[in-house]
């Protein structure tokens, strides 16, 4: 029996468009398992980032709750949800989004800082080896406007796992990496969850998909189906490559 | 019509600046409008109410003139003298509120029905045209009054004609405009009486004998004829050497040097401001600049697909250009209106320091001279600042090229270790030190200024004490002249029984001819004392020194030879020095008393007795202890003078009015500097949250970004008070006679304004900062 990390009860999140009330994600009731590669698809405004970003509390909803270790934490303050984000929750975003002042290294050391689980050396030694771990030791002194999409969204990992966050909450990780780039990042995720890195992504790619042992198919703002698979490796890609294929052609993807 | 559609696209986008920019132009012209107003109005007005009353080229203060009649027509004969008009009066010292006068008054006889003088209605907001006679018993006074002595419609002033308590006592009737001695910043004051009291008091004189006290006099007015091309120095050479006037006068003062006596104080201030509105100014257009380059870092993918459909550069900075001329011209007119209503009420408001009440018409032709060549240098400004849009190519634009962040030296301003808030500031500013380098020159700017003000006020002292020493000849604690029976002595054990004299010497100040020409000199039984700028003291009783002023008059250097006359005779005297005392605006000489008793007669009544005490604390109880003891015998003064209470207030509320002025205009700045930054700023800020900064902390780190920039700017700009002051307001106060100006602040005095600005900055920016709460992390969610 797979423990339940994070436990989505009737989520809502609707926004005004006008007179219309537009209903993003309409009653979703979901759980994220410890230690799975969640993947959500769906069509664009299906919802599938709303709904990262409503598990992950990155966002507010308008109706439902979201549990995390048994609490609700959608009614937390800014300073728990700080807390929250800092030391349980890791980000990888589609656009990168590193501090733009600060190096690779300083980017992957300053949530190590905030997160408080390290003291200051042991938090600058953990950057070093997460860097290395992710290879982008190389560019670590470079700003991200000075380094390559690949380079930066290495960092950004490196700088989800600096807190041994329980989650990381990726969005399109891939999104605006070219081909070898995605691959790479597509591989340091699952070597993560491999060794036991609870992770939910968001991705359309269906290449990035076949990496979670767990996809979720979104669609008008509810979950219409769901796959499992096996853990990945890289032998069975194209297998489950058309495995998902077809779930996702009887979808009507 | 594209011109139309984006200029309101654009004031709409980025209508904080618009506003800001509105508000500071306003606040610029503003001030501007109102030193222009009193400055230009009060030049006009006193010089032309000092005609209108019938105030000569020079005039001449004379007493015990046994016949005034056969004087002026000796004068009058002169053909450089046109006409001579007098005024009677009887010259008295005064005491009004218990506070006996430093310099004489002077009773002048109205004469019922004369248009020469504007009375004010008793609560001064406006002239009144009811009186045409003054009754017996009362007096009319100069509104000064009320500031140098508090004196109120209703109140008693005694004047003391006689000893023996033959004192007169005029109640206050109402307020006069005096145009001529009306100023807290002269000492002599003029007041109102009828003629059937000036005819009681002469009779008193005449039955006092030499226990008279009060001397009778007379103003000459002497109207140098129409092609009379001599100075006032010259002229008053001329009477001297032809006619018996020195043996009578008192003092002597050309309508220039009485107009500059008059607008001294406006004069000082206007300046002041002036300063302060070019400082302003400076900001405004830091503020422009860091708007100009924020608005372009912001716009420059829209300005790039702009160009990409055929606009031009120059249609876009036209466009820029009449987005911020349009938030000038419309803050400059406000604040050209605002400054009418303000002009009238600081001149209702300085009707009691200045004696007068400056008129409010607005000097059109300037103000618009001055606010359009501030427009025309904003618009240059703008246009070369917005220069930088030509150089935009629409790919680099819309590539966003210029938003490359690069930093050479991580190491020095790494963002690791302990205070993470400080680093993390230090690297913000260090990769985007072209946003803050505006706060950075405001600071340098705004507490540059707050110092100079700052030494200003405390040179001069709570108390006054810096302005004092300037206009003493020498320094002293408390200063004891005695009349009739009472002797020095007597009056010295009186100050003894209270504390311990430490030091004293004699000074008295007779009026002497140098040159030709009347001055007052400063005759001192140890000239050590003087306050030497240049060469030596005078040590034999044949040397004299002069005041820079003087010697600048008459073209001379130490080591020249100048003829004084007194009342016994003359002789030549070598100038052994220049010397510092801005009485008479410089006016003046300096002897010892060997020196000047050659030429002048002895008296013990006219030395003043300087004493240092042991503990000058004690002074104001000395001082009501030998007022009462010895009443009209004794004439004691502290190292102070009414007037000076109008210039310390003046100071005071300078001061108010500059920190005011800071605090707005660092809360405009830092609010649009920092909103600015905050919206350049809103992925990197959603990042931080997203790795669980808290709002708190994010808000701290901006505030102190802005806390360094004005610890940097506060630095400097001490640094240039430091250098600059001195040399800057010597210049301006050499104008009113002061030459030793030097400023030697408390190491509180030099931090105040500096901290007070880092304060402001920092406490503004974490306001400000509090739009950092509502930064959504919604802002990095990819669709």
């Amino acid at each position: 029996m797979k423990k339940i990390l994070i436990k989505g009860t009737d989520l809502c999140k609707s926004f005004k468009q006008g007179e219309k009330n537009v209903m993003v994600l309409n009653k979703i009731c979901v759980d994220i398992y410890e230690g799975d590669f969640t993947v959500i698809m769906g069509a664009s405004g299906a919802g599938k980032s709303t709904l990262l970003y409503a598990l992950s509390g990155m966002d507010g909803i308008t109706g439902g709750k979201v549990e995390f270790g048994g609490e609700a934490i959608n009614g937390y303050n800014e300073k728990k949800m700080a807390e929250l984000r800092a030391k349980e929750f890791g980000f990888v975003f589609q656009q990168t989004h590193l501090v733009s002042n600060l190096t690779l290294f300083e980017n992957v050391a300053v949530a190590g800082y905030v997160g408080k689980r390290h003291n200051a050396k042991k938090v600058q030694e953990k950057a070093e080896q997460l860097l290395v771990q992710m290879h982008a030791d190389g560019a670590k002194d470079r700003m991200p406007s000075q380094v390559s999409g690949g380079e930066a969204q290495r960092a950004a990992i490196a700088r989800a796992m600096i807190n041994n966050p329980k989650i990381v909450f990726a969005d399109e990780p891939t999104g605006a990496l070219n081909k070898a780039n995605s691959e790479e990042v597509l591989n340091l995720l699952t070597e993560l969850n491999r060794n036991g890195q609870s992770i939910v992504m968001v991705t359309h790619d269906i290449r990035a998909a076949i990496h979670g042992n767990r996809l979720l198919y979104l669609e008008d703002g509810n979950i219409l189906a769901e796959l499992s698979l096996s853990a990945y490796e890289e032998k069975n890609a194209k297998g489950r490559e058309a495995k998902v294929n077809n779930w996702l052609t009887d979808l009507q993807w | 019509m594209e011109y139309k559609t984006l200029l309101k696209e654009n004031l709409k986008q980025h209508k904080g600046s618009s506003v800001g920019i509105f508000i500071l132009t306003l606040l610029v012209t503003a001030v501007l409008g109102i030193v222009l107003n009193l400055w230009s109005n009060s030049q006009v007005y006193i010089e032309r109410e000092i005609r209108r009353d019938g105030f000569g080229d020079i005039t001449a203060w004379v007493s015990n003139v046994p016949d005034t009649g056969s004087l002026t027509d000796s004068i009058k004969e002169l053909t450089e003298v046109d006409r001579i008009e007098t005024q009677s009066l009887i010259f008295s010292n005064y005491v009004a509120n218990n506070k006996e006068s430093d310099s004489e008054g002077q009773l002048i006889t109205f004469v019922p029905g004369e248009s020469r003088y504007k009375f004010f209605t008793n609560d001064l907001s406006a002239y009144s045209q009811d009186i045409t006679q003054i009754e017996p018993g009362e007096i009319y006074v100069s509104p000064s009054m009320v500031s140098m002595f508090n004196v109120q419609v209703g109140d008693k002033i005694t004047f003391p004609i006689a000893r023996a308590g033959k004192d007169v006592v005029f109640t206050v009737k109402g307020f006069y405009e005096d145009p001529f001695m009306g100023s807290s910043m002269i000492g002599m004051k003029g007041f109102l009486i009828c003629e059937e009291d000036r005819t009681d008091i002469l009779d008193m004189l005449q039955n006092a004998g030499i226990d008279a006290l009060a001397r009778d006099g007379v103003m000459l007015h002497i109207f140098a004829s129409d092609n009379c091309q001599m100075t006032f120095s010259e002229l008053n050479g001329i009477i001297n050497q032809n006619t018996s006037l020195p043996e009578y006068t008192e003092f002597v003062h050309s309508r220039d040097a009485i107009t500059g006596f008059m607008l001294i104080l406006q004069n000082a201030f206007s300046g002041l401001f002036l300063a302060f509105v070019i400082v302003l100014l400076f900001v405004v257009m830091v503020v422009i600049s860091h708007s100009i380059s924020s608005t372009i870092e912001a716009d420059t993918v829209n300005m790039g697909i702009l160009k990409t459909i055929g606009f031009t550069s120059a249609k876009l900075q036209k466009i820029q250009l009449f987005q911020y001329l349009l938030s000038i011209i419309i803050g400059m007119l406000s604040g050209f209106l605002l400054a009418v209503p303000l002009s009238r009420g600081i001149s209702s408001a300085t009707i009691t320091s200045i004696g007068v009440k400056i008129p409010t018409k607005s000097p059109l032709l300037m103000c618009v001279i001055s606010f359009a060549g501030i427009l025309f240098l904003l618009a240059v400004f703008i246009i070369i600042r917005t220069g930088k849009i030509r150089k935009l190519t629409p790919i680099k634009a819309i590539s966003g090229e210029n938003d490359i962040v690069t930093l050479n030296s991580t190491k020095m301003l790494s963002a690791f270790g302990t205070a993470l808030n400080i680093r993390l500031s230090l690297r913000q500013l260090a990769t985007g030190k072209r946003r803050y380098i505006g706060a950075m020159i405001v600071a340098i700017l705004l507490v540059f200024f707050a110092s100079l003000v700052g030494r200003m006020d405390s040179w001069l002292g709570s108390d006054g004490k810096g302005m004092m020493d300037a206009f003493n000849p020498a320094d002293h604690d408390i200063g004891v002249q005695v009349f009739g029976n009472l002797t020095a002595e007597e009056a010295e054990k009186k100050v003894l029984s209270y504390t311990d004299i430490t030091d004293s010497y004699m000074l008295a100040m007779p009026g002497v001819v140098v040159n030709g020409i009347d001055y007052t000199a400063n005759v001192i039984s140890e000239p050590e004392r003087f306050h030497i700028l240049e060469g030596r003291t005078c040590e034999g009783d044949n040397e004299v020194v002069l005041t820079e002023f003087v010697a600048a008059n008459f073209g001379i250097s130490i080591g020249d030879v100048v003829t004084v006359r007194g009342d016994k005779g003359s002789d030549e005297y070598i100038v052994s020095g220049i010397y510092s005392c801005a009485n008479d605006m410089g006016d003046n000489v300096g002897m010892s008393c060997e020196g000047y008793l050659k030429i002048g007669s002895d008296n013990p009544h006219i030395w003043c007795y300087h004493y240092f005490l042991s503990d000058s604390s004690v002074k104001s109880v000395i001082t009501e202890a030998l007022e009462t003891a010895y009443g009209g015998d004794v004439h004691v003064h502290e190292n102070t003078w009414p007037g000076l209470f109008g210039i310390i207030s003046a100071m005071r509320a300078l001061l108010v009015f500059m920190y005011i002025m800071v605090f707005l205009f660092i809360l405009i700045v830092t609010i649009m500097t920092g909103s600015k930054i905050l919206s350049a700023e809103q992925k990197d800020l959603g990042i931080y949250k997203a790795i669980g900064f808290q709002t708190n902390s994010l808000r701290m780190t901006f505030a102190l970004r802005f806390g360094i920039v004005a610890v940097i700017g506060s630095i400097i700009g001490i640094i240039l008070a430091a250098i600059f002051t001195d040399p800057l307001v010597s210049t301006v106060m050499k104008l009113a006679g002061i030459s030793n100006f030097s400023s030697n602040p408390s190491i509180g005095g030099m931090l105040f304004p500096a901290v007070t600005v880092i304060i402001l900055f920092t406490c503004v920016a974490y306001f400000a900062a509090g739009k950092i709460k509502k930064v959504d992390l919604t802002i990095l969610i990819a669709d």
